[in-house]
């Protein structure tokens, strides 16, 4: 995130009457996190298509939002901002499907259809996707970011909380979390 | 350190190897000689592990490592435009000011939305004419068996759109009621611009000039795409880049001429809604008035109004959608509004089985008239463009009745 930082300075002079970054320097942005940002969303949404629209999203609201709203951190914003994106269409599946279910429509969920293993293994994403879904999204945006490998110091850049309160928040985060997720699958296995 | 000061948010970092220095010294020390402790510390690694499992699991979900980057940013860029070949105008962008006035249908989509909403279509010209400063008229056929544009105004479509624009249209102007002046030189006086009459018909039975009338609106992407999931249209898609971009339309005055036995009328202007179930059945009794009323000729002076709306907005997108909400297919819209010069064309959407129109010299001009098949005989409806003020002649008749009346303007 540094050479953000010292780009975004760069910026700050040429930008400040535009509604828009500079082209380039958006570029680069774009190139150095957008693999990042799309695997964090992949995780959530499951597919790379839906994950990449949500990306573009968030890339578009970055580059309609010139140096002094960035505040310096071009890569927390981005993180938040997905993440933020990320959860909001994941919840938004969730309603959708419990309305499609409580209509009768729903038939096949659509998952894997290859080895036992994989069907399997789509089960269970599904059902980690649900529990996320249910929990506040601040906490589900904490466990995102953290399982897609943002470190303490990149968790607290991103969601402007102190490093030092990481950890308690990650610990109360992953309990609503599994007491979600034993909820919404009391019977079917363990975790 | 001791138990006390020892909370499960340091074992945590511990756990996840965020802890260094005198910190981490510390806490493995205690850790070393405090049994208590050690068994907290286990515990919530097992639980973090559980979760840590779980969560794992969704980096199955798909491979990223064969994303390219670059690809990527190709497909961005085309999907929300600032392609390199309008990169040059961008840097004249920075040095001009932030709004742009731009001219055009499209400029309101909303504008369109709110024509369609408000009124049939077989008014819409006129309505149109009150909207958008122009250059140029170009005419569009549409299916006015589609929802939009075949369903009456107080069916659950028009009231969806007549909701959204009393929740997303502010007016900053208020034209107030209609002047109705007894003279043309009144009328000119009110109006700061020449009033034309139609010589052959004499004087004019009745002159009204509308007040100047500013209202904006933001654009609500998600607001109007669940409008047009409600009408059934989800497969209209308003571009992203249309999200926030604020639209302000300044019309100025404009003078409304009657010759013959015209229905009386009202200003139907959008800040105008004292009962919406009153002011749609008086529109629909508006309407039948005026169907019946063979002998009323009208002509509208209008000085074009601005459009102002964010330079970046994609106004052939959002025109492509608008027309496809009146009935247009996709392929139509999308061939049609690739021709056409945002910046200053008036699009006049007609119904495509009962209207007719073609290309006409008036005025000095070149002009359009638009004929409508009715029971009752036809309709026609001839604009035109001169000097900046758009001139709408219409009335019931056959175009050559049209072309005489526009000849003997002065």
């Amino acid at each position: 995130m540094g050479s953000a930082q010292t780009l975004n300075r760069s910026m700050t002079l040429r930008e400040r009457s535009s509604k828009h970054w500079d082209e380039a320097d958006f570029r680069v942005v774009f190139l150095q996190h957008y693999t990042r940002i799309v695997g964090i969303l992949v995780r959530l949404l499951g597919d790379r298509s839906p994950a990449e629209e949500v990306a573009n999203d968030a890339f578009w609201r970055l580059y309609r939002q010139p140096s002094l709203q960035i505040d310096g951190n071009v890569g927390g914003w981005l993180y938040r901002t997905a993440s933020n994106l990320g959860i909001d269409a994941l919840r938004a599946a969730g309603r959708r499907r419990q309305h499609e279910e409580a209509a009768g429509r729903l038939v096949d969920q659509g998952t894997a259809t290859g080895p036992l293993d994989d069907v399997l293994r789509e089960e269970k994403c599904r059902r980690v996707r649900a529990a996320l879904a249910a929990i506040k999204p601040a906490q589900a945006q904490l466990l995102i970011l953290r399982a897609s490998g943002l470190s303490y110091k990149e968790l607290a850049e991103a969601l402007d909380v102190k490093m030092s309160g990481i950890g308690t928040m990650l610990n109360r985060a992953e309990e609503e979390f599994r007491n979600r997720y034993l909820a919404l699958h009391p019977n079917k296995e363990d975790l | 350190m001791t138990c006390t000061n020892i909370d499960d948010g340091i074992l945590r970092a511990h756990l996840d190897d965020e802890l260094a220095g005198t910190e981490l010294a510390e806490l493995s020390q205690h850790l070393a000689s405090c049994a208590n402790c050690r068994a907290r510390f286990e515990k919530l690694s097992a639980e973090t592990a559980q979760t840590g499992d779980l969560l794992t699991t969704l980096a199955s979900a798909g491979d990223v490592t064969a994303i390219n980057p670059a690809v990527a940013y190709g497909q961005f860029r085309s999907q929300f435009g600032t392609s390199d070949e309008r990169q040059a105008s961008w840097i004249s962008r920075l040095f001009a000011p932030r709004w742009r006035p731009a001219w055009g249908l499209a400029a309101g989509a909303v504008v369109v939305a709110v024509l369609v909403g408000v009124s049939p279509v077989r008014t819409w010209a006129q309505r149109v004419l009150a909207m958008l400063r122009v250059q140029k008229i170009q005419v569009v056929t549409i299916d006015p068996t589609t929802l939009m544009s075949g369903s009456e105004p107080d069916s659950r479509p028009y009231k969806l759109v007549n909701q959204f624009i009393a929740d997303n249209v502010v007016v900053t102007m208020d034209p107030g009621k209609p002047d109705t002046v007894s003279s043309v030189a009144k009328a000119a006086q009110l109006a700061g611009y020449r009033v034309r009459t139609i010589g052959s018909l004499g004087a004019p039975q009745s002159i009204e000039v509308n007040g100047e009338a500013a209202f904006q609106m933001t654009v609500n992407r998600d607001r109007i795409q669940m409008l047009l999931d409600e009408v059934g249209r989800s497969d209209i898609r308003i571009p992203e880049s249309a999200n926030g971009a604020l639209i302000a339309v300044h019309i100025p005055k404009t003078v409304l001429s009657m010759y013959g036995d015209c229905p009386a009328r009202h200003g139907h202007t959008i800040s105008d809604t004292p009962s919406r179930a009153e002011a749609l059945a008086e529109r629909k009794m508006e309407r039948m008035a005026s169907m019946n009323n063979t002998n009323c000729t009208s002509l509208i002076q209008a000085p074009g109004p601005t459009v102002s709306v964010p330079p970046d907005l994609n106004m052939s997108e959002i025109a492509e959608a608008a027309l496809e909400l009146a009935g247009m297919s996709p392929a139509e819209a999308h061939s049609f509004c690739r021709t056409v010069d945002w910046a200053s064309t008036m699009v006049v959407p007609i119904p495509r089985n009962t209207s007719s129109y073609e290309t006409v010299s008036v005025d000095g001009v070149e002009g359009t008239l638009i004929t409508e098949t009715l029971t009752q005989g036809n309709r026609y409806s001839l604009l035109w463009i001169k000097n900046g003020v758009i001139h709408s002649l219409a009335g019931h008749g056959n175009s050559s009745d049209a072309l005489a009346l526009a000849a003997s303007l002065r």
